[in-house]
């Protein structure tokens, strides 16, 4: 094969494989962010909301209380109320429990998406390093050689990211997953 | 007695959320922050159930599991994983180790309680 159309192969190669590797990789990183603002968007918004409920309720408690610190007996009306408020906090607790898990949820989105901008920058990093060497006047056959070698280790460096940037998280809302009992 | 659950995950904020609903629901909480953490507090006592993240750092949940299932009295304890991980592919190899069940995040406290009640009682 001329060494021209060799040099053409190995430089297509190569861009191609670059454009790839980062569009793919940062589309990821794109739908992890998105992911992300979703799980704390919704957890944020729930954790208001019942926060809101949870200081009314204890308002009405204490509303009750004061009564009997004024020395008031409180009425039956006024215990079936407590009773319902009780019922209402432990509701809304359980909510704020759910909700506050976000941070697990995000935080590994969020590592996921710190190593794969760190695996992008050491793939960036090789092909920096790699075009140093290469010298203005270097040889047609040094530069074919040359860039076998840094397409060779670019895609090693591709096949390394995607085994270690398994997606352990696919939960869009912050609602309780299920359970199976075995 | 109160009943035991050791609790293992690498997230703090998480085990937090597990012993506050299981504390309110009367049962004993141990933490752990790994596999390694939990095989070595489930080792040194006796503990009711275990509930295991997967994702941790130095040893993961299925791991952890595989060890336990090591040790003579560990063979019966049962052992839910809590988990982000939904795919059951993963279920299999986690059921495979030795797991009880699988509860996916983020849990609800009452059905968290429920399955707890109904595996130790």
């Amino acid at each position: 094969m001329p060494k021209k159309k060799l040099l053409g192969i190995q430089v297509k190669h190569l861009l191609s494989g670059v454009s790839d590797h980062g569009t793919q990789h940062l589309a990821e990183v794109e739908a992890d962010l998105v992911q992300t603002a979703l799980l704390l968007g919704e957890a944020i918004e729930k954790l208001g909301v019942n926060f809101m409920a949870i200081h009314a309720a204890v308002c009405a408690q204490q509303e009750t209380v004061n009564l009997l610190l004024s020395g008031k007996v409180p009425t039956s009306e006024y215990a079936e109320k407590l009773k319902e408020v009780d019922g209402e906090i432990g509701k809304r607790v359980n909510a704020v429990v759910t909700s506050l898990q976000f941070q697990d949820l995000t935080s590994q989105l969020i590592g996921r998406t710190v190593m794969r901008v760190t695996k992008l920058r050491e793939y960036l990093d090789t092909l920096g390093s790699s075009c140093a060497v290469m010298l203005p006047d270097s040889d047609c056959d040094e530069i074919v050689n040359l860039l076998g070698q840094l397409n060779e280790t670019l895609a090693a460096q591709s096949v390394e990211l995607h085994s270690i940037l398994r997606k352990a998280v696919t939960q869009t809302h912050m609602e309780s997953g299920d359970i199976e009992l075995f | 007695m109160a009943k035991t659950v050791l609790a293992v995950d690498d997230s703090s904020s998480l085990r937090q959320m597990v012993a506050f609903s299981l504390k309110a629901a009367g049962y004993q909480v141990i933490e752990a922050v790994d596999g390694i953490d939990g095989f070595e507090k489930a080792k040194n006592q006796t503990v009711d159930l275990v509930l295991t993240d997967q994702n941790m750092p130095r040893m993961d949940g299925i791991g952890l599991i595989k060890l336990l299932r090591g040790i003579a009295s560990y063979q019966k304890v049962p052992i839910l994983m809590l988990t982000t991980e939904s795919s059951d592919e993963m279920k299999a190899q986690g059921r495979a180790a030795g797991a009880n069940g699988w509860l996916v995040k983020p849990f609800d406290p009452q059905r968290l309680i429920e399955v707890v009640k109904k595996v130790i009682g």
